[in-house]
């Protein structure tokens, strides 16, 4: 298994020893209740269309996925190879859980599902996605989502 | 990831974050977060099991309601080992293909491509079988090359690093990368072709235990961590033999 406790003493403490940026306390928006919410995924798994061009070390950069992408056509181009695949290999859902988001606009959980998600690849320093992030917030804002999932690997 | 919640959030969209790694999390103070004890690369938990992967999901949505952040919870289950799969002595699961035959000659070119062909050659059925099983579904991509001619190019850039890149438009390190993963790719989608669950170690310690692909991932790793481009020095340090890997490494 690719637990932290598998890494390695000197992996471990490189990883837990990792210069961070302190962001301070962003204040939390309020919205509706969950099941008038408009849900989109972030993910930081590098994962794109196969199409599209591989993610590049440090550059901040992102992919779309639109809400009805195939999910057949998604790759992963994530640089890093510490972490577990198989899963992601076996079961979209794992990294990008587009198909439980729909069960759960289905069953009125929540409202209803974003026309597009994004993707990132970590391994990158958080201040390279600043600017790109306010941009993707404005697309959000235009596609009226006020809840946003963000999930690393 | 914490820092997109707060540049995210900061513009008026709420946000949560589902984290793999507490102590980062503690230390980044994204607005809300739900940490996951799960292995890295599966944040929300485990293949094929859609009630605990939606359990995972709603309990990140439900902290969406809550504006008392930064706020840091814990999700109370494991991924349940039944189905996160066989146990790290790999049991449960058993690649396809048996690899052992006669040994090779690494050093010759022909010989390492000859055994990396062999190896395709009987993967590509089980790998054909998984595509099926996935009803369509391919986990290569990343560049427009066949296995047998990124095994060709692998090989030959070993034996001679004066090469120019074989990836169009693709620094050689990037290159490297690319095909690497696509091979690798190739492989586990064979290895996975079997019905049952298979964890990741097991079948990392089948590709990079018994396999000449899995090998060639060993040698380029040692080749390139020897190079002067930072750029190679650091695919070859950082991306192409995992950490839980490198017993398999004998420098």
């Amino acid at each position: 298994m690719v637990y932290m406790r598998d890494m390695g003493e000197a992996a471990q403490s490189r990883i837990l020893g990792q210069e961070l940026p302190d962001y301070g306390v962003t204040e939390c928006r309020a919205g509706p209740p969950l099941s008038q919410r408009r849900i989109a995924i972030v993910t930081t798994s590098g994962l794109h269309k196969r199409a599209d061009k591989s993610f590049s070390l440090g550059a901040g950069e992102y992919r779309i996925i639109p809400d009805d992408a195939d999910a057949n056509d998604l790759i992963m181009s994530h640089i890093s190879s510490n972490f577990d695949r198989t899963g992601f290999q076996q079961d979209l859902n794992v990294v990008f859980p587009i198909e439980r988001l729909r069960e759960l606009a289905a069953d009125v959980t929540i409202g209803s599902i974003a026309s597009y998600h994004y993707a990132f690849m970590g391994a990158t320093p958080p201040d390279a996605h600043q600017a790109v992030a306010r941009d993707i917030a404005k697309l959000f804002m235009k596609d009226k989502v006020d809840g946003v999932v963000l999930a690393g690997v | 990831m914490s820092g997109l919640a707060h540049f995210i959030e900061r513009q008026g969209i709420p946000t949560v974050v589902v984290s793999l790694i507490r102590e980062h999390t503690v230390r980044m103070r994204p607005p809300r977060a739900l940490h996951v004890p799960f292995q890295f690369g599966r944040p929300f938990g485990v293949p094929g099991a859609p009630d605990f992967q939606r359990r995972v999901l709603t309990a990140a949505l439900r902290l969406l309601e809550r504006c008392d952040g930064p706020l840091l919870e814990d999700f109370p289950e494991p991924a349940p080992e039944a189905l996160e799969g066989a146990s790290d002595d790999q049991q449960g699961w058993a690649c396809p293909v048996n690899f052992s035959g006669p040994t090779f000659d690494p050093s010759s070119p022909e010989a390492y491509r000859q055994r990396l062909v062999q190896e395709i050659l009987l993967l590509r059925p089980w790998c054909e079988e998984s595509v099926r099983r996935q009803k369509g579904r391919r986990l290569d991509g990343l560049t427009s090359l066949s296995p047998e001619q990124i095994a060709d190019h692998l090989v030959s850039y070993l034996h001679d690093q004066r090469i120019p890149s074989f990836v169009t438009g693709e620094p050689m390190a990037r290159a490297i990368k690319l095909c690497a993963d696509d091979l690798k790719h190739f492989y586990y989608q064979a290895a996975l072709a079997r019905p049952g669950r298979a964890t990741g170690i097991a079948v990392d310690n089948w590709f990079f235990g018994d396999t000449a692909a899995g090998k060639l991932h060993i040698d380029l790793r040692k080749q390139l961590k020897t190079m002067d481009d930072p750029a190679l020095r650091r695919v070859g340090e950082m991306n192409l033999v995992p950490h839980p890997m490198r017993h398999h490494v004998t420098e």
